[in-house]
């Protein structure tokens, strides 16, 4: 892989950004009230961890994004299959899916605001709107994509419906739903942390939120960044989830 | 007419009494795949149907499968009319129907599994077909890491493992090169040879036809395939499928086939050139 030969330049191009960056700001190129400086950024990162004061947030936006991610997939899987199945529901509830699908769903958060509270639960109802169509579509696809001469032949060797469903639909529409899953989890996260962002009493979103309140420049860009490690975190498990559900798959590479 | 040769008398594995099929196309219409087809086919018979690509092979096997109905007559199966699949039939398709996401292994022990025997002697016997087929030591692949050739055999295995009565099989082995393909056909012909299962095997190829089967019938070209021949085949067993082609029995009667054959041939060749622009992907395939 290229992998190894690529590392020295992309670490390479992160000092360079982050050198020219300390160095305008001591030299007040940069106004550090406006962009703050890599150093303090890094000396709050620390600070947070130290006092422990950052991991409740953690906790939260990670508990909102597994959340959401799990009832949105769960959702999404069982009406993708339940309408892949009967083409007449699928025709009906089309437009409405459409519109569901097209509308811009942040318009959605304060409302679950209202309705949710504050806490978690209005997170995840935010993030369940998001990856409930990635999955949905894709699991409808899927279904409908399954090859008719797997289907006939596990017909043949003695399939009733319901062993087509284990053996044949879902692992066939599994391939498609493992392919969004790096989108979908993504999803649940932005669900997550756009949520608390507008209205939270915890959470890295609250957190960004909170410094962006008192002009605490320093403050978030320390939150964006612990929210971009977080980020790669997950995508590395998901990677790894992947690889290992899809490991009889030729190119078992994990990115779809 | 109907084509039972000397087998007449006796239950019959595989019956067709004036049976016709209809799809309906998607412009509005019927296509007529097959047309009053009668045939009969003893328990242990091994029977090839050859006709020109496109015609209606396919679907007089999937008659037989049960997994479509003929729109007029009746097909029977042992004496009982085929209502839905049917059981006492094994299918091997042209196509690969390996589940890509299970093992060799588990491929083999799936028709077992759904016919609800338990796990371990599902195993057993699935191990002992993958080494009847020549494939010991490659339980643990994925279909994606065998040859053509192998993965034929697995399917072979998986349709054999559930102890079919009757074998329907379309064209199965037309993907793989020659000397693959000569292996497989005596492979085919060893394993039978053990029980004699019942087998229609379709196929484009009158050579193979000749080569395997005790009977070769010949479908007409479609739309509305009929059968206009049967030819009983002397050749002795056991065979192999490359040195019975040299014998001069061989020879006469692959000319008697290709005479009816060759006007169909040349009937559906051209049919499929003028009905280019009309029915979309009814031309000659496969």
């Amino acid at each position: 892989m290229i992998r190894p030969r690529l590392l020295p330049y992309q670490i390479g191009i992160l000092v360079a950004v982050l050198t020219v960056w300390q160095l305008a700001a001591q030299q007040h190129w940069l106004d550090p009230f406006f962009f703050s400086q890599p150093a303090a950024i890094g000396r709050r990162i620390v600070e947070w961890f130290a006092s422990g004061f950052i991991y409740r947030h953690l906790w939260t936006t990670a508990l909102e994004t597994v959340l959401a991610f799990l009832a949105g997939a769960a959702l999404g899987v069982a009406f993708g299959f339940w309408f892949a199945r009967s083409p007449a529901l699928s025709a009906v509830f089309d437009p409405y899916l459409k519109i569901g699908n097209a509308l811009p769903r942040v318009v959605l958060a304060p409302i679950f605001t209202l309705w949710f509270g504050l806490g978690v639960l209005s997170k995840v109802a935010f993030g369940v709107t998001l990856v409930f169509f990635i999955v949905f579509f894709n699991t409808y696809q899927g279904i409908r994509e399954v090859d008719a001469n797997l289907l006939n032949n596990a017909r043949m060797l003695g399939a009733t419906e319901r062993d087509l469903v284990r053996h044949v639909l879902l692992p066939s529409a599994l391939v498609w739903i493992l392919s969004s899953l790096h989108t979908s989890v993504g999803l649940a996260l932005v669900g997550a942390v756009v949520g608390e962002y507008l209205g939270a009493g915890r959470g890295l979103g609250y957190v960004i939120a909170q410094s962006e309140g008192t002009f605490d420049t320093t403050g978030v860009f320390a939150g964006m960044t612990v929210l971009a490690v977080f980020t790669l975190a997950i995508d590395f498990i998901v990677t790894g989830i992947e690889r290992r559900l899809l490991s009889w798959k030729p190119d078992a590479t994990g990115r779809a | 007419m109907v084509f039972g040769g000397a087998y007449t008398r006796r239950v019959t594995a595989i019956e067709f009494a004036g049976v016709s099929r209809r799809f309906p196309v998607p412009r509005g219409g019927a296509y007529v795949a097959v047309e009053s087809v009668s045939l009969s086919i003893a328990p242990g018979e091994f029977v090839a149907i050859v006709g020109p690509t496109g015609g209606g092979k396919s679907t007089l096997l999937n008659l037989a499968a049960g997994l479509i109905r003929p729109t007029t007559g009746t097909v029977l199966s042992f004496g009982q009319p085929v209502l839905g699949i049917n059981r006492r039939a094994a299918y091997l398709f042209q196509q690969d129907v390996l589940l890509p996401w299970k093992t060799a292994l588990d491929n083999v022990e799936l028709g077992p599994l759904l016919r609800r025997r338990p796990k371990a002697e599902a195993e057993g016997l699935a191990r002992q077909w993958l080494a009847r087929v020549g494939l010991r030591g490659f339980e643990n692949r994925y279909p994606h890491q065998l040859s053509g050739g192998m993965r034929k055999r697995v399917a072979l295995a998986q349709s054999l493992i559930v102890g079919p009565e009757v074998l329907l099989m379309d064209e199965p082995f037309s993907a793989l090169d020659v000397q693959t393909r000569a292996l497989m056909e005596n492979d085919l012909l060893r394993i039978w040879q053990d029980d004699r299962k019942t087998v229609l095997f379709v196929t484009h190829d009158l050579e193979e036809a000749i080569a395997l089967a005790d009977r070769v019938l010949v479908l007409s070209a479609g739309p509305g395939a009929r059968i206009i021949g049967s030819h009983l085949v002397g050749l002795r067993r056991p065979r192999d499928v490359t040195e019975v082609r040299l014998e001069p029995a061989f020879q006469d009667l692959y000319r008697a086939v290709w005479s009816q054959l060759r006007g169909e041939v040349l009937r559906a060749y051209q049919s499929a050139g003028a009905g280019a622009n009309g029915r979309a992907g009814g031309g000659a395939v496969s």
